[in-house]
């Protein structure tokens, strides 16, 4: 595949995520621009671009957090926004990780991480409990089990959020601006576990500007910019020799900081 | 039979007309001396003195913790016991004055708290007196807080004007029920004396309904 | 002035208040259960999609709220022997509390449910959790904690509102107010009594919104 999965329209063959001509208005503003992107099973993309660019919107799209107007998306062999389709359901094959966390904040932090288990996927509590624990020690938050959101650091409530996710098992992971609330000392244990994540071999899309990030695991970088793709292509080609003007001007900007 | 209902009700047109007259113009009164008394109250209320601050504090306590019906009553049987000899209409005027004043009092009170200390400092720093801070810098700010409430206690004047038909003011529900007496049909009459309200209170209920979603814009709404 | 101020009288009439003030608490706590469920009803009525449920509860809301509870009182007390419900004034009065305070509760049920962060539903909804189980888990347990105090707030108002009962005949407290006031051309000796009766209940009432908004504020986030 040469150019980094792209499939043309039309290809009956489908990777996990399969975007295809997808448009999206909010009012009169086209914030999605006939997008086409194929996501194979066990690959990181990295979608970056100016704010406003559509990035965010773009992954929402995927678990139904926005709904498309035009053309198709199908994600793990489902067709999202059919009527047939039962969107809950492929909900739990997806984990969401928000750029706010949005930890419960009545919850402690292994009840965060079980509720979906136990209520979602009628796991029994004590194995949930269990399975929750593993993850959070996963996560480096052995000892927060029992702490609530409020009692703990952005960069640890993030991670609680990252195990959260993981407690469902799902076949992919979309991860929306994941470091861009935290205070720069937190960013780096947050990236770790998203580093682990991806090495075990997790279909993810990550919103993200940190390039570092990209380097190491993606597969393929996308640029954004006015709701359209202006650019995909692997982390060394997109940083090393950025084709549009964009693009160049884009990175430019990033990279001074 | 419902024919002469409906005679006699168009009979009490004018005395209608009238009750819905008094319930405005006995409302309109008490919120603006309500307003007026309410804001200088909750000036003092943040004010710098405790003594003061308590007192008001504890008389709005008062006025908040019993039934305007018994305040109405102690206003209209006792104060002539002083001496002081009122009319059903100015008591009603009193009481409900005293009413919104000591709510409004609370409301711009709260207003004036939520703006930061460091707005207080900058127009301290500035040399602005205190009255100046409190016009200038402080009252503008706490105005984005106290309009809502504010709007939605003038809603609760009105209706609580009713209240006043019971030491015999002529208002809108006092008109209902001597109609009713004559026209025994109290789903009408009384129908009918709710339209007079709510043409009244429904324009104020939304207008405090768009204060409000102006100010919590910010606040994104649950629509999954 | 009040030298001839009596408090033999009112000694003499205590049990009448004490009667009355059980009457207020019961009535009142009845008809805030009612009001409660009317409430409740409203809300779920309100949150719905389609019009064919939202119109109608958003009607009765405003309704309620743009006119005053005397002339609703009145409303029920003239109107529903019209109807062929003639029905004891004790019962109507609890009918119009009711149905008057539910308004203002659907109200504020509403409010508490929409005040949770658009994330939270966000992240459940991510989660792959159902409607129910979103409101069971994630929505009501928070919007439960911002609701108790305006509840309870709530509360207040309806205990203050039953008062009104007396002009139709029911024998709560105000109304003791009254015939201790005619009965005995002593208005004051009445009337402040019964004013104190209430600010007692007032005083409760607040003492338990102070409580139960220290307990919830703690309840969640221990620190």
């Amino acid at each position: 595949m040469t150019k980094a999965g792209m499939t043309q329209p039309g290809l009956t063959k489908t990777g996990m995520i399969d975007f295809r001509d997808v448009n999206k208005w909010f009012g009169a503003l086209n914030v999605l621009r006939d997008i086409t992107l194929s996501v194979e099973p066990r690959e990181v993309v990295v979608v970056c671009g100016p704010s406003g660019s559509g990035k965010s919107t773009l992954i929402r799209c995927i678990n139904g957090l926005e709904t498309i107007k035009d053309g198709h998306l199908i994600v793990d062999g489902q067709r999202v926004g059919d009527p047939a389709t039962n969107m809950t359901q492929l909900r739990t094959e997806i984990g969401f990780v928000f750029q706010s966390f949005n930890l419960y904040p009545h919850k402690t932090a292994l009840e965060n991480v079980t509720l979906a288990p136990i209520h979602v996927r009628k796991i029994p509590r004590a194995e949930a409990e269990q399975a929750g624990r593993e993850l959070l020690a996963k996560v480096g938050l052995a000892d927060k089990v029992n702490a609530y959101p409020a009692q703990l650091s952005g960069g640890q409530q993030q991670r609680v959020a990252i195990a959260r996710c993981l407690g469902m098992r799902p076949k992919i992971m979309l991860f929306d601006e994941p470091t861009s609330a935290l205070d720069p000392e937190m960013i780096s244990e947050v990236l770790d576990v998203m580093v682990a994540v991806a090495e075990e071999g997790m279909t993810m899309m990550v919103v993200t500007h940190e390039m570092g990030f990209a380097r190491k695991v993606a597969q393929r970088v996308v640029f954004m910019d006015a709701g359209a793709i202006v650019e995909s292509g692997t982390p060394d080609e997109f940083f090393s020799h950025p084709k549009t003007d964009r693009s160049r001007a884009f990175l430019s900007k990033i990279l001074r900081h | 039979m419902m024919w002469q209902q409906f005679v006699s009700l168009a009979g009490s047109y004018p005395l209608a007309l009238r009750g819905l007259g008094m319930t405005v113009v006995l409302s309109l009164i008490s919120l603006v001396l309500g307003t007026l008394l309410g804001f200088g109250l909750g000036i003092l209320r943040t004010g710098g003195s405790r003594l003061l601050s308590s007192v008001i504090g504890a008389w709005v306590d008062l006025i908040r913790g019993t039934p305007f019906l018994v305040q109405i009553f102690l206003i209209f049987f006792i104060l002539p016991e002083f001496g002081i000899e009122l009319d059903a209409f100015t008591a009603g005027v009193i009481a409900l004055t005293n009413l919104a004043a000591c709510f409004i009092c609370e409301i711009v009170a709260a207003g004036i708290r939520s703006v930061p200390s460091g707005q207080v400092e900058a127009a301290l720093a500035s040399g602005l007196s205190r009255w100046q801070r409190m016009r200038q810098v402080v009252l503008p700010q706490a105005m984005r807080i106290v309009l809502p409430p504010l709007v939605g206690q003038y809603v609760l004047l009105i209706k609580d004007s009713s209240v006043v038909s019971a030491i015999g003011l002529t208002d809108l529900t006092r008109v209902g029920w001597l109609v009713v007496q004559r026209v025994p049909n109290g789903l009408l009459v009384f129908f009918l004396v709710g339209v007079g309200y709510f043409i009244v209170c429904y324009p104020l209920i939304m207008l405090a309904r768009r204060l409000e979603r102006r100010m919590g814009a910010a606040h994104g709404e649950v629509q999954l | 002035m009040l030298e001839n101020f009596s408090f033999r009288t009112i000694v003499e009439y205590l049990p009448l208040f004490g009667q009355g003030l059980v009457t207020t608490v019961w009535l009142s706590a009845i008809s805030f259960v009612g009001a409660l469920l009317v409430g409740i009803a409203l809300c779920a009525m309100n949150l719905q999609r389609g019009w064919l449920f939202r119109a109608p509860a958003k009607a009765y809301i405003d309704a309620v709220r743009a006119t005053p509870l005397l002339a609703q009182l009145y409303f029920l007390y003239f109107g529903l022997p019209r109807l062929g419900f003639v029905l004891p004034e004790l019962v109507v009065g609890i009918l119009a509390l009711s149905l008057n305070s539910g308004a203002y509760i659907a109200e504020i049920i509403r409010a508490g449910i929409l005040s949770i962060p658009r994330g939270q539903v966000e992240a459940s909804v991510a989660s792959g959790m159902t409607y129910t189980q979103r409101m069971r888990l994630v929505v009501l347990p928070q919007a439960f904690k911002v609701t108790i105090p305006p509840l309870l707030g709530q509360a207040i108002v309806l205990v203050k509102d039953s008062a009104l009962l007396s002009l139709i005949s029911v024998a709560e407290l105000t109304r003791a107010g009254q015939l201790l006031a005619s009965d005995r051309f002593m208005p004051a000796e009445g009337f402040l009594t019964i004013a104190a009766f209430y600010l007692l209940l007032y005083y409760g009432l607040k003492a338990l919104a102070g409580l139960s908004g220290r307990w919830l504020g703690t309840a969640g986030a221990r620190t």
